[in-house]
């Protein structure tokens, strides 16, 4: 676990480099997910220990962005102004972003039907 | 031996008011270091994640609602400033970056799905991309909501971590995206399955892949309690757009300014 942990840290230090001091147009996060799948794609498989933290992160991941939402607490008049707007707009983008895809996916693809089951 | 006497001095002047006022020291104490903001951090998530299994797995009952919630109605109640529960709770919000790269290996895992059908994702992933931005975008604004709450509906339909990361890029407040952000993926969670049943859509992989699009993490964890091979697309559409979000929506937002 430990040297999976490492090894996500690690990929997160690079990315935090470029992102500060080549490409500043994606944070450093999301360069070290590029840095870190594409390591993987070159070596082909994912070893025990960062498998492990991986899914510990995304069976979790829930938690980690509690401390940051809690900052709602500053924005809570502007919010009670405009909660219908903000629940119609979030709702009608959901769905409408649900319906396209799924309808260019099967108006696309003609193997639809293979894997159904 | 003065520094002996200052600290004899020191000691029987903490016994004394310690034994004079337990409870306020007690709380003068949690309240400046970080275990109380993440004390009640993860004992609000633990019983948010227990009211959600009780719930069998009710999309309304989301763990990071209640926890937020859980949170915020402790701060108002203790009259505790953000700041100050922040400071503390920093050490879990770090771990955000740390998930955002391990998110490599549920994408990983899905290379081999995205490789046969990387036209047909990718085209659908841009569209639904595009349609979740602009409707959102502009009923918020038709609906007359100011330019702060417009501006973070912008990247909410992309994973929270990533979200965050591409608001501050865009000049939007990541705590408000946070916030569109799982209510969005409360919101697909539970109107998805609807939806994609009045559509008629059969196959698992492409509801799978609509879910995660639209609703990100909470929308793929639904995804997977209705069948396996819908999750696995989710998750691979949510790492798709959290990438190509983080990519494209800095580049092209310049010539939308509104």
């Amino acid at each position: 676990m430990i040297a999976g942990l490492a090894q996500i840290l690690f990929w997160q230090g690079v990315g935090e480099l470029v992102s500060k001091f080549l490409f500043p147009n994606l944070p450093g996060p999301v360069w070290g997910l590029i840095f870190l799948l594409s390591f993987l794609i070159l070596r082909g498989h994912v070893n025990d220990s960062l498998a492990q933290v991986a899914d510990a992160f995304s069976q979790h991941l829930g938690i980690l962005f509690v401390p940051a939402a809690v900052g709602v607490i500053l924005f809570l008049p502007q919010l009670k102004t405009h909660g219908f707007a903000i629940i119609i707009a979030l709702g009608l983008s959901v769905a409408l972003t649900i319906a396209v895809t799924a309808c260019v996916l099967r108006w696309i693809s003609a193997d639809a039907d293979e894997e159904q089951s | 031996m003065s520094a002996a006497v200052v600290s004899t001095v020191g000691n029987s002047a903490l016994t004394i008011s310690s034994l004079d006022l337990p409870m306020t020291q007690i709380w003068v104490y949690l309240s400046g270091s970080p275990l109380f903001a993440l004390i009640i951090t993860l004992l609000a998530y633990q019983v948010g994640l227990t009211i959600y299994l009780k719930s069998n797995r009710n999309p309304l009952a989301n763990p990071v609602a209640i926890a937020v919630c859980g949170v915020a109605s402790i701060l108002l109640l203790l009259d505790m400033p953000y700041a100050t529960y922040f400071e503390g709770a920093q050490f879990v919000h770090f771990l955000l970056g740390t998930a955002t790269v391990s998110l490599a290996v549920p994408i990983y895992r899905g290379y081999t799905l995205l490789k046969r059908r990387i036209f047909p994702l990718l085209l659908a992933l841009l569209l639904g991309g595009t349609v979740s931005v602009v409707t959102a975008v502009g009923v918020a604004s038709l609906m007359g909501a100011d330019a702060a709450i417009v501006g973070a509906m912008i990247p909410k339909s992309v994973t929270a971590p990533i979200a965050m990361g591409v608001a501050e890029r865009i000049d939007v407040s990541p705590t408000l995206t946070a916030v569109f952000a799982v209510i969005t993926g409360i919101i697909g969670a539970s109107i998805g399955s609807q939806i994609l049943n009045l559509l008629g859509m059969k196959a698992w992989w492409q509801r799978g892949f609509a879910m995660g699009v639209a609703a990100h993490g909470i929308g793929t964890s639904r995804a997977f309690i209705v069948h396996p091979l819908a999750g696995t697309y989710a998750s691979l559409a949510m790492g798709m757009h959290g990438v190509i979000g983080a990519l494209l929506i800095p580049l092209i937002l310049p010539y939308f300014r509104f």
